[in-house]
């Protein structure tokens, strides 16, 4: 029976791994080989071995570590609002989604549209000739900024970001807090807890592992943003606006470079390592705790 | 009194939360009602003459830009792309809880893939398929969405597995059932809720998937994500903003429609995917 159900369990999972062997190991293995090759289109299929050349390369430019820090600070300053703006509306509107739970629907409709055409109707919002956006504030003040110059576009493309991904934190966040029981809240309440004093006695540290999950989340998936700022900026704004995975994205099919693109590529694997290594660490000590 | 103030206070967050979240669509949808002329003339908020032109124009463009064409692509890669992702993980979630397969190592390895940029593995899949002649199919780009999906219905599956009663299955063992006979007649139908969830979910996430379906696809196989922003260039001089505007309303009614129609079921699978993950 043992020896039955391992060779079952073996066979069970075999379509899977044969399916991320060939469309993740293999081009892992592809990756790691010609980010050590000096390979063009002409020798894809005869790359020949070169040693650091290409990561050399792309750790003294200029502009790889510019979008290696455009990304780490969208994703972190991106989160960090996400997860307190979804906080306080989650808090702040549970009475009323507590009553009447379909009224999470609405609240969550912004993440159902694809990252890709938001980006595409901010390019219609934000125009200066067409957009609601612009008419309004020339309306009411006299005056716009240039929403996606040099300045303002890192500003703009965050507020998109967290305008479509705040409701991601609501919605875990609110379910955790609606998930702390009642009795709970109840006896702190009979020992004069009450207010701001519960919520950070109580009611936080009992949210705090949603806190923490929605938080990572949230940023590994601003920290590889691509599709809105490449529909809305493209490469624009002087490469302000460059994030890791667009410029892996040009360095591949703009530049035609293959090797600086996977050098970058395994360079980008590396840091997400160390940054999940450092998330299990954390969640690690918390559930220890 | 004081209560129902504050009651009606919250409503009215409510609704400007609502309003300003989804600014976007709403503005969208707007201006793909105005005619070009009014467009120009009256970028507010209020249409002084609605119309549908935009939206029967975008299908006189068809000989170049074919809508029907961009949302059939989708369409077809996205289901099998999540159809495709629940095969491979439902067999293997069973196998990982209940025999304690792979668990050590498929499962973290699963579950952290969500957490890596996947354009690292772009550019070698590109020149892969471009040997195997996958490069712009529907095949292709459905095989890329069923890896961008897998760790997530991973989770959902094992998760929900996991919470299965075993006395079912281990009364059907004794009556002489095999693995195979068990996961299709038994473990399959108790699972029918989470599976058709996390099959929902997937299909929204093929669908507005964006960076694959620019890289793999040119003309034949490109989706809606991507040729939407084909019609801001389709008309030669400026850009006709209500048809490009009717184009994204068309492009995103699907997963926003089954986001109205299943909140509860997707809200659930986000919370267990975020949670368990």
């Amino acid at each position: 029976m043992q020896h039955k159900t391992r060779k079952d369990g073996r066979i069970l999972i075999s379509p899977l791994v044969l399916f991320l062997a060939a469309l993740l190991g293999f081009p892992l293995l592809v990756d790691l080989i010609y980010s050590l090759s000096d390979v063009g289109f002409e020798n894809i299929t005869a790359p020949k071995l070169s040693g650091f050349g290409n990561y050399a390369k792309a750790i003294s430019d200029p502009e790889f570590w510019q979008a290696m820090w455009f990304s780490l600070r969208f994703g972190l300053i991106a989160a960090v609002l996400e997860v307190t703006l979804g906080l306080a509306l989650a808090i702040y509107l549970s009475p009323l989604l507590n009553k009447r739970p379909w009224l999470i629907a609405f609240l969550m409709l912004p993440m159902m549209v694809a990252p890709a055409l938001v980006g595409l109707m901010y390019r219609l919002i934000l125009h200066e000739f067409v957009g609601p956006v612009p008419y309004y504030l020339l309306e009411w003040f006299n005056d716009f900024p240039a929403f996606l110059n040099h300045a303002n576009a890192f500003k703009t493309l965050v507020t998109i970001e967290v305008l479509q991904w705040t409701p991601f934190a609501l919605l875990i966040l609110y379910t955790a807090y609606a998930s702390i029981p009642q009795d709970i809240l109840e006896a702190a309440s009979l020992d004069g807890a009450q207010g701001w004093r519960r919520f950070l006695a109580i009611e936080l540290p009992m949210i705090a592992p949603a806190l923490g999950v929605t938080f990572f989340i949230r940023f590994i998936d601003s920290f590889r943003v691509f599709d809105n700022i490449y529909t809305l900026v493209g490469s624009g704004a002087g490469g302000a606006t460059t994030s890791m995975s667009i410029y892996i994205y040009q360095a591949f099919f703009k530049v035609g470079n293959i090797g600086l693109a996977v050098a970058a590529s395994m360079l980008l694997l590396l840091a997400s390592f160390l940054v999940l290594l450092l998330i299990n660490k954390l969640t690690q000590r918390e559930t220890v705790a | 009194m004081i209560k129902a103030v504050s009651n009606i206070v919250r409503w009215l967050v409510y609704g400007l939360v609502v309003l300003v979240l989804n600014f976007p669509v709403i503005a969208t949808l707007i201006t793909s009602l105005k005619s070009d002329g009014e467009i120009t003339t009256n970028p507010s908020l209020w249409i002084v003459d609605p119309t549908l032109a935009n939206y029967t124009a975008i299908f006189e463009m068809a000989d170049r830009f074919d809508i029907m064409h961009f949302l059939w692509n989708s369409l077809v890669a996205s289901v099998i792309g999540a159809a495709l992702s629940i095969m491979l993980a439902f067999p293997a979630a069973y196998a990982m809880v209940r025999f304690g397969t792979a668990r050590g190592w498929l499962l973290p390895l699963v579950v952290n893939l969500r957490a890596i940029p996947l354009i690292i593995f772009a550019i070698p899949i590109y020149l892969m398929y471009q040997q195997v002649n996958l490069l712009d199919t529907q095949l292709g780009l459905a095989l890329i969405l069923c890896l961008v999906n897998v760790p997530l219905v991973l989770v959902l599956l094992a998760t929900s597995i996991a919470d299965l009663p075993l006395e079912v299955e281990e009364s059907a063992r004794v009556d002489g059932a095999n693995t195979y006979w068990l996961l299709l007649y038994i473990v399959a139908p108790m699972s029918l809720n989470v599976i058709a969830a996390s099959t929902v979910l997937a299909f929204i996430y093929s669908w507005n998937e964006f960076l694959f379906g620019l890289m793999l696809t040119t003309s034949e196989a490109t989706p809606i994500s991507v040729g939407a922003s084909f019609f801001f260039a389709a008309s030669g001089g400026g850009v006709r903003w209500g048809v490009a505007a009717a184009v994204m309303m068309l492009a995103t009614l699907p997963p926003l429609l089954l986001g109205l129609f299943m909140y509860r079921q997707i809200g659930k699978s986000m919370t267990a995917g975020a949670v368990k993950g």
